[in-house]
């Protein structure tokens, strides 16, 4: 120790030569601690973890758009299964307007085909009855008339022109009774 | 707590308490007496503060991990309070990122030796001599020096530090040499004492106040004075927690200090 320490405090404001030495020694082996391996490393860490959480937020951002896309995807097709579907109901609403049209159409037409030939058949079973008619009342007032005349109309001619005369009225009475 | 120096044996049961004294910041040397290398106390107990920051922080280092543990995590507190709450404060980041590691050597460095004041075993911060804290303030002087050269070259420098514009210029006459004190000497002494002074007054405080309470209540006859002890010891332990503020608030004020002053270095823009 110097000598003035023994006097006062002004000694501890003089730096002794082994306390600088030691001073520097141990403040440069920390500072190259620091520099060369203590701060490096730790940047290391902190930019790696920066690193990380960045790719962390691109990833869920590009799962996100992803996601997006997927839903966008699906909405059109939704929505295009809906109008594909409207589409199909008005079709068949159409279609089934139209299969009842055609139905009604062709009933209609069968139903006038069926009336048309009950009526040809009609008119033909009358005018088969009107003809088997004229035959069998023809045969019938003769036969009656014979019977009611007798002997005196044996003679042909005058019986021919009886049933002739007859006839006539007959049949105009016959053609009166179908205009009526 | 109180170095066993010169009279120590002699008060052991005297009446009077063993007081600390400023030769508790010159201890005898230990090993190499009289050489250039010789070692007394203080530089034993930094150089134990050395190896256990380079113990603690390397293991950290060496096991950090990307999600870090607890222990992990308070470190990355400190860094990044220094980087962030310190370095880029001042200087911001594009200029501050280069002084990081000096910001951070400092701060860390320092607030452990302040520590060392109130370890037990320990007992006296190893930046208590005056030569711990100038070392520190020379690199901060250094620094800023080279900074200013490299930022401005030499001359704008010299000329920004020494003759500050919007100043008419017969008063250069008596701004200069105060000027070109401040940047060579003012500055790194302010730094140097202000550290190496607040450890010495806390040393001082904290080993007075538990040497009156060692004294009163084992040492000393009258067993009523004992209160006095518990008193004397209710302080020392009062003074003993504000160390750890005050070792942790320097470590601070010369980190930020010496940003600012390498900071002051760049061009000024208007």
């Amino acid at each position: 120790m110097e000598p003035i320490a023994a006097n006062g405090g002004v000694s501890l404001f003089i730096p002794k030569t082994y306390d600088i030495f030691w001073s520097l020694v141990i403040l440069i082996i920390l500072a190259l601690f620091f520099y060369k391996y203590f701060m490096p490393k730790f940047q290391a860490i902190f930019d790696e973890r920066a690193a990380k959480i960045q790719g962390g937020i691109e990833k869920a951002k590009k799962a996100q758009e992803a996601a997006d896309q997927a839903k966008k995807t699906y909405e059109d097709q939704l929505n295009q299964a809906r109008v594909e579907a409207s589409k199909i109901r008005d079709d068949a609403r159409a279609e089934a307007s139209h299969i009842v049209a055609d139905a009604r159409t062709r009933a209609e037409g069968e139903a006038q085909q069926i009336t048309a030939n009950a009526e040809r058949s009609i008119q033909s079973q009358r005018q088969q009855a009107l003809v088997s008619l004229k035959g069998e009342v023809g045969t019938l007032a003769t036969a009656l008339a014979g019977k009611i005349l007798g002997s005196q109309l044996q003679d042909s001619a005058v019986q021919s022109s009886m049933i002739d005369s007859i006839l006539d009225e007959a049949g105009k009475t016959g053609s009166d009774a179908t205009k009526a | 707590m109180v170095e066993a120096v010169g009279s120590g044996a002699l008060t052991l049961a005297a009446s009077k308490p063993e007081l600390p004294g400023i030769d508790d910041f010159m201890p005898p040397e230990i090993l190499f007496q009289g050489t250039p290398f010789a070692m007394n106390r203080i530089i034993f107990v930094r150089f134990i503060a050395m190896v256990v920051i380079l113990l603690l922080l390397g293991v950290t280092a060496a096991r950090a991990k990307l999600i870090p543990s607890r222990w992990q995590g308070a470190v990355e507190w400190l860094l990044d309070f220094v980087r962030d709450s310190i370095v880029y404060e001042v200087m911001g980041e594009l200029r501050g990122r280069r002084y990081v590691p000096m910001i951070t050597t400092i701060f860390l460095t320092v607030m452990c030796f302040n520590l060392c004041g109130i370890i037990p075993g320990l007992n006296i911060a190893a930046t208590a001599t005056i030569t711990m804290p100038l070392v520190f303030a020379l690199w901060t002087l250094i620094q800023y020096l080279v900074t200013g050269v490299r930022a401005q070259g030499l001359g704008k420098y010299l000329k920004q530090e020494l003759f500050p514009a919007g100043v008419p210029w017969p008063i250069y006459i008596l701004l200069t040499p105060i000027q070109l004190l401040e940047m060579l000497i003012i500055k790194p002494a302010s730094l140097t004492i202000r550290l190496f002074a607040n450890m010495i007054a806390g040393h001082l405080l904290v080993a007075i106040s538990l040497a009156f309470a060692q004294f009163y209540i084992i040492e000393a006859s009258n067993k009523l004075l004992a209160l006095a002890g518990v008193g004397w010891f209710a302080l020392g332990f009062a003074l003993t927690a504000f160390e750890i503020f005050v070792a942790a608030l320097q470590a601070y004020v010369f980190a930020i200090l010496s940003t600012v002053y390498i900071n002051q270095s760049y061009p000024e823009v208007d």
